[in-house]
């Protein structure tokens, strides 16, 4: 089995390859790349800002998936969050407690998101990958719908909400960092400590591991795949939250851009543990910001970025392949509602 | 656990080294870049900026970028990461990006923040404003006129007003030919949903829509494919697209991008550039209908007269052609 760090290496030079076929100089692409994500001030700052919502979103599937539910919802959560922050950030103007609020709604938002296809695959044994991609689409046109209806700047003019009132942004750190980057960084101890020292994590990671096992055990696994989504969906919410109320201080369309979708391959890349969730984020945080660097100076597409990803993931899946397999010929499939193992 | 950590961080270290080395400053050459909000591969909207920025280069020997950026943040790091790499001009090819260039501006008046569209002036901020609407005016009287029983329809990528404002006068348009003629909008919400744009083109070809215009940069040719699907009729936008799909794009509402960036680029090389809104009329030959040459027969000789007789008086400012206001 590969380690991740090979899996990466394996996806760069791929990728490399991929660059050099298209005719472009990859040792320029790789440096404008590497320059943007770390060169100096601005690019580092960037890399931070980017790999916050990665880092809560993959922290989310992480949560998720090691308690064996297949939540692929982390993108709608983190647009439910954004559309929820910036509703009661609005409502609550200039009032003290405004950013609370905002992060508050962020978090309620996000969990009911996935609260609701945990709620179907628990009520009516509904998939949970089919019902949080199509919560995805339903997040998305939910977002439309808010920034060309209620939500839609005084203007008029354009699909997106007024500039959040000035109580509802995030304290900066400085430097074009936001208060978010920190809150993401105590997350990560914090989702460690729940999942391995707690009675709670214990019941997540057994309800993961083995269902049916837990089922008898008495240990109502039911209500972990509940809670445990319930969790994900929540720090995803936060992660749209801090988007909304650090960064864009504004909704939009097309406000996400795929972190939810990326969370995934964070989280793959950490094998789900949480601490690698921070380093993994950095990696595709750094990616993020460096491939648009690289197209404003080196002029090769930002599409290789999502080349780049492509890559890391299938290597990863080929590498982690026969580790599935094997999860999957020891586990039992006679108990309904149970989390898919088909990856 | 920990020798994976170390691998790992290494690998992004030296990704990062190898970066810091080559981060070059500024230099002396004038430097143009554009910022695309979709692909330049959308044979339209963005690709017709993509040859005005290679007109620039090859005209007035500029150094040129490009940068596809999605969304406000993204817009607002172009701008500056450009403008602080010493860029003089630096173009934001939309509507959208007005509020990111008069935000960055006033930290750097050595550059240029030119947008496509807009009413935003600063004294480095300037809009050139394309009246496409002076095109699909035309386009809808040409719907109106060939099928005066049927109905028309528009697809837009994103509701913002200067898509508005080209379907705003696609309607006057086909009214002037027939009082009442109906005129369905239809907006997808992005830019690159090609399926979004042929299934909302192949509902409103099922709800009786005869000619159907597209402005959806690179979700136009969904819109195309549906139209052939249906055997109806479509309109190109910002660029003659009649080569993407020859058998259903009967003409095209063209804008001479290459020509107004050169313009533009010109005065701001040769620092003589006053910022303004930049209008760009039909009668300056900035804009124009295009015909498909391979459908352009099946358009009856009254109807073409009648064409060319709304083209001049738009032409002569006899005719105002209605717009959104913004």
């Amino acid at each position: 089995m590969l380690g991740p760090a090979a899996v990466v290496a394996a996806a760069l030079l791929v990728s490399v390859g991929v660059l050099a076929g298209a005719g472009a100089d990859p040792l320029a692409a790789l440096a404008a790349l590497g320059g943007g994500a770390f060169g100096d001030r601005f690019a580092l700052v960037d890399t931070l800002v980017k790999s916050c919502p990665l880092a809560l979103t993959g922290l989310a599937v992480a949560i998720a998936f090691r308690s064996g539910v297949w939540n692929i919802g982390a993108e709608g959560q983190l647009l439910a969050g954004a559309l929820a922050a910036t509703a009661a950030a609005h409502a609550a103007a200039e009032r003290p407690l405004a950013l609370a609020a905002a992060l508050a709604s962020a978090v309620a938002a996000g969990a009911l998101w996935a609260g609701l296809a945990a709620a179907l695959k628990l009520r009516r044994q509904v998939n949970e990958v089919i019902a949080t991609i199509m919560l995805n689409f339903i997040a998305a046109r939910l977002v439309g719908f808010a920034v060309h209806g209620p939500l839609m700047e005084t203007a008029g003019h354009y699909p997106q909400s007024d500039v959040l009132p000035a109580a509802a942004h995030l304290p900066t750190l400085g430097g074009g960092l936001h208060g978010g980057i920190a809150l993401a960084l105590g997350a990560v101890p914090l989702v460690w400590l729940v999942l391995h020292r707690t009675a709670l994590g214990f019941r997540w990671r057994a309800a993961g591991d083995n269902y049916y096992a837990t089922h008898l055990a008495g240990l109502a696994p039911a209500r972990a795949t509940m809670s445990a989504m319930l969790v994900s969906g929540g720090l995803a919410g936060l992660a749209g939250g801090i988007e909304v109320t650090g960064v864009t201080h504004r909704l939009f369309e097309q406000f996400s851009g795929g972190q939810g979708y990326t969370a995934i391959a964070v989280a793959l890349l950490a094998r789900l543990h949480p601490g690698w969730v921070a380093v993994s984020a950095l990696f595709f945080g750094a990616l993020t910001a460096g491939a648009g660097a690289m197209q404003r100076s080196a002029g090769v597409s930002a599409v290789f970025a999502s080349i780049v990803q492509a890559t890391v993931i299938l290597a990863l899946l080929a590498a982690e392949a026969p580790r599935f397999a094997h999860r999957r010929g020891r586990r039992r499939d006679d108990l309904a509602p149970r989390a898919g193992t088909a990856a | 656990m920990s020798r994976r950590l170390a691998r790992l961080v290494a690998a992004v270290v030296v990704l990062g080294g190898v970066g810091a080395c080559t981060r070059g400053g500024n230099d002396g050459g004038f430097k143009v870049a554009l910022l695309n909000p979709g692909p330049i591969s959308d044979a339209g909207w963005n690709a017709a900026a993509y040859e005005g920025l290679l007109a620039i280069r090859d005209q007035l020997g500029a150094e040129i970028s490009q940068v596809e950026t999605r969304t406000p943040p993204e817009f607002e790091q172009a701008y500056r990461d450009y403008a602080r790499r010493g860029f003089r001009l630096v173009i934001g090819h939309g509507f959208e990006f007005q509020d990111a260039a008069a935000k960055v501006a006033p930290e750097f008046p050595g550059t240029v923040f030119l947008t496509t569209s807009g009413n935003t002036v600063r004294p480095n901020v300037a809009p050139i404003v394309f009246r496409l609407e002076e095109a699909t005016f035309v386009l809808g009287e040409l719907a109106a006129r060939m099928a005066p029983d049927g109905a028309a329809c528009a697809v837009g990528g994103m509701e913002i007003p200067s898509v508005k404002s080209t379907f705003i006068a696609f309607q006057a348009g086909a009214a002037h030919a027939k009082p009442g003629y109906p005129v369905t909008t239809s907006y997808l919400g992005t830019w690159d949903d090609v399926g979004a744009a042929r299934t909302a083109t192949l509902a409103l070809a099922d709800r009786g829509c005869r000619f159907v215009l597209q402005n959806a940069d690179a979700a136009g040719p969904g819109v195309f494919q549906a139209a052939g699907e249906r055997g109806i009729y479509a309109f190109g936008s910002n660029r003659a697209q009649h080569e993407v799909a020859p058998n259903a794009v009967l003409a095209s509402a063209v804008i001479d991008i290459p020509a107004a960036f050169v313009a533009v680029a010109r005065e701001v090389k040769d620092h003589t550039f006053t910022s303004r809104i930049i209008e760009e009329h039909m009668a300056d030959g900035a804009i124009a209908v295009v015909f498909n040459p391979a459908l352009e027969t099946k358009i009856p000789a009254d109807v073409r007269n009648a064409i060319r007789e709304t083209e001049a008086a738009i032409r002569a400012g006899e005719l105002k052609v209605p717009t959104a206001e913004f």
